[in-house]
């Protein structure tokens, strides 16, 4: 059953067309990536797919909800947004305690010493976030998407800033989450971490998914980094 | 290369500034901005003279000049935004301003050029079409051209006075909060000392109404001298760098929360509001603005009463009536707090956030109000008319507010420069407050004019209802990065 159903997606922003007739389904328990180069459309798709973003025609429904329902969505995913923009004036712990309390969670505490703990953010708990490294905030970040255990998480660039030590510990995270029969939907331009970690992947390109299936398939042999040349240069490696 | 490297920097941030403009209010709002200041300029230039006859020159020129350092001093307060800039504290908005971070440029450079823009931007886009909207008015008055270019140069001069002292009290308030103080108090001095006092002559402040005196020109030279006196000190006095603090603060988030828990599912929003307030440092300057534009409207009415000799006869329900306009700008400043970006990806909307700043505005002005109307009615004998200034004060403070929050959202600062913004605005706040302050002011020859108060101050009321109750449909569907994404 998918868990993400986008049909006909099309976006334009003024006189640019950012997304032209996308169409991409998930199914639940898959690991999903999306990848593209650098203004190919990929953020602009995870914000429609999460309800930040009207799409202009199309229809989306998240977690079997319309995205024309914002709010009963984002009840129901998690979300790390491109840039790691944590309330300014809200300490770490904070931040994590609002995300709980908006989402309506019990046993916040022990939530938060559990993310705090797999973060290593005891240290920093109580310091403003704006305060923060890049990395620090982006802990947070993906705390508060992870904290009430979503069936779909929609991570965009969920490594960025974050050392090799939770790269790999994110990684693995996420890993335990596939195999629970949780959905990752993730944009990465980290291809050698999408390789080990997604079971299906799409290729955008101009707005335009140029590239999907699973993984196994499309590669015919070769590598991710293969297939991705491939879809974006039209043939010129293959 | 100096120079070229800075007369670029001023091109871009002219064309920032421009687009900044354009893509929040759309380039007919923003085009629309200076047109309307022309228009309403001209319609009071040729209106005042007959509603004001009795007011000598002096005391119009006088709060002319004392508009435009009070204009200066609000816009200039940019001192303080080094900090932010060199230590990634803007959220997602990337600027020009932000370059020293990552270019060999030095961040006094950018600053001194980030001034320049400014004062040719408020030059083009209020003062000169303040002074054509007053032009329209001179054959009436009586006026010569000449006579309202030379006003227009002298109240551009007094803003850029007022810019340069705001921006030299920032700088040096960033460096040592103590030394910032301290002249922030020999300001406050100074101003005293013109008035009440009566030592010193306004001239003092504002140099370049010391041409009206005797149209002598040393007023404007010395007025050019203090502008780019007080804006060289404002760039020496800047940090070029910053440590980054790292704030450490117990929990409090849960315990406000429990605190506001009558308020039901909008108590966590409202703490968070609450929250960032006072670690803003905002909790001082949004209840002092508040008082001290409350209180001006009192000292500027006294101030008449003075220079033109005649009691206009303001009552308490007449100051009462101010209370919602002055409430715009103290929303204005609670909104500009957060970018509020993370919300983006939580289970809230837009007009939640503006329910929890509507509900810390009401917090923070109810006590400053209701001491503002009791202690009117004791200066002024008027006792009696508090309930009365209560109830207008309540009534003006929920509209005009709820009115603004309905139209503007989260961003006022920025939504204010769409002219199309403006004009509903002005016809949903202006008929009524105009009814509301008439009869306010015949009350004590015609006291039926009593019921007409309470009547608009319960029409307000009720009208406030729709309004507040239309936000979640007005709002409910933008992103909270309506500012940098205008969508």
């Amino acid at each position: 059953m998918p868990v993400i159903e986008a049909s006909d997606v099309s976006k334009s922003f003024g006189a640019t067309t950012v997304l032209q007739g996308v169409s991409l389904n998930v199914e639940e328990g898959e690991f999903f990536g999306l990848f593209g180069p650098n203004g190919a459309g990929k953020t602009t798709l995870l914000r429609v797919l999460t309800g930040q973003l009207m799409q202009d025609t199309g229809t989306v429904f998240t977690a079997g909800v319309p995205n024309t329902e914002p709010i009963r969505l984002k009840q129901r995913v998690g979300i790390v947004p491109e840039a790691e923009t944590p309330p300014t004036f809200l300490t770490a712990q904070e931040t994590l305690e609002l995300t709980c309390m908006i989402r309506g969670l019990d046993d916040v505490q022990s939530r938060i010493e559990r993310w705090v703990r797999f973060f290593d953010l005891k240290e920093k708990r109580d310091i403003l976030c704006r305060d923060l490294s890049k990395g620090e905030r982006q802990k947070v970040m993906l705390a508060a998407a992870f904290i009430h255990e979503p069936k779909l998480l929609l991570l965009d660039e969920p490594f960025i800033n974050l050392d090799p030590i939770y790269q790999r510990r994110v990684r693995e995270y996420l890993q335990g989450v596939a195999v629970e029969g949780r959905t990752v939907f993730m944009c990465t331009h980290i291809l050698e971490i999408a390789e080990r970690l997604c079971d299906t992947v799409a290729v955008i390109h101009r707005g335009r998914i140029v590239e999907q299936g699973r993984l196994a398939d499309i590669s015919r042999g070769g590598d991710l980094e293969e297939v991705f040349l491939r879809a974006v240069e039209g043939g010129a490696v293959a | 290369m100096g120079q070229s490297l800075s007369l670029r920097l001023f091109k871009a941030m002219m064309k920032e500034e421009w687009r900044l403009h354009q893509s929040l209010v759309g380039p007919l709002g923003s085009g629309l901005f200076p047109a309307m200041i022309f228009v309403f300029t001209a319609f009071l230039a040729v209106v005042t003279p007959l509603l004001l006859s009795r007011m000598p020159t002096a005391t119009i020129l006088l709060m002319l000049h004392a508009a435009s350092v009070a204009y200066g001093l609000f816009v200039g307060n940019f001192g303080s935004i080094g900090e932010h800039v060199m230590t990634r504290r803007l959220g997602q908005v990337s600027m020009v301003m932000q370059m020293p971070q990552t270019y060999p440029v030095s961040f006094r450079r950018m600053m001194a050029v980030f001034y320049a823009k400014d004062a040719v931007f408020y030059l083009l886009y209020s003062y000169i079409p303040l002074t054509l909207g007053i032009a329209v008015a001179a054959p009436m008055a009586g006026a010569s051209f000449t006579g309202v270019a030379m006003l227009g140069l002298t109240t551009f001069l007094a803003f850029m006075v007022g810019m340069g002292l705001s921006f030299t009290l920032s700088a040096v308030s960033v460096r040592s909060r103590m030394a910032g103080l301290s002249l922030y108090m020999v300001l406050t001095g100074v101003v005293a000392m013109i008035h009440p006092m009566g030592i010193i002559g306004p001239e003092c402040l504002m140099p370049s109404l010391g041409y009206w005196a005797s149209k002598n020109p040393q007023g404007i030279g010395v007025s050019v001298a203090a502008s780019i006196i007080l804006a060289s000190m404002g760039v020496t006095l800047m940090k070029e760098k910053y440590e980054i603090r790292q704030s450490r603060y117990s929990d409090s988030l849960l315990g406000v929360d429990r605190l506001l828990g009558f308020m039901g599912g909008l108590s966590t929003l409202v703490a968070k509001e609450w929250i960032e307030v006072r670690r803003s440092g905002a909790l001082g300057p949004v209840v002092f603005s508040f008082s001290g534009h409350l209180l001006a409207v009192y000292l500027m009415s006294w101030v008449f009463e003075r220079g033109v000799g005649v009691d206009l006869g303001f009552n308490v329900v007449f100051y009462s009536g101010f209370v919602g306009f002055m409430g715009v700008m103290t929303y204005s400043f609670i909104t500009n707090l957060e970018h509020n970006e993370y919300l983006n990806v939580q289970p809230v909307s837009v007009d939640q956030v503006v329910k929890g700043k509507l509900a810390v505005y009401f917090a923070l002005t109810a006590g400053v109000t209701a001491l503002y109307v009791v202690g009117l009615g004791a200066v002024k004998h008027q006792m009696g008319l508090v309930p009365l200034g209560l109830l207008l004060a309540a009534a003006t403070s929920v509209y005009v507010v709820g009115v603004t929050s309905y139209l503007t959202g989260l961003w006022t600062n920025t939504m204010f420069f769409d002219a199309g913004i403006i004009l509903k605005f002005c016809v949903a706040v202006v008929p009524p407050l105009i009814v509301a302050e008439i009869a306010a002011l015949i009350m004590p020859i015609m006291p039926a004019a009593t019921y007409a108060v309470v009547a608009v101050s319960v029409i307000l009321l009720l009208a406030s209802v729709p309004i507040l109750r239309g936000l979640e449909r007005k709002w409910a569907d933008a992103s909270f990065s309506f500012v940098n994404t205008g969508q």
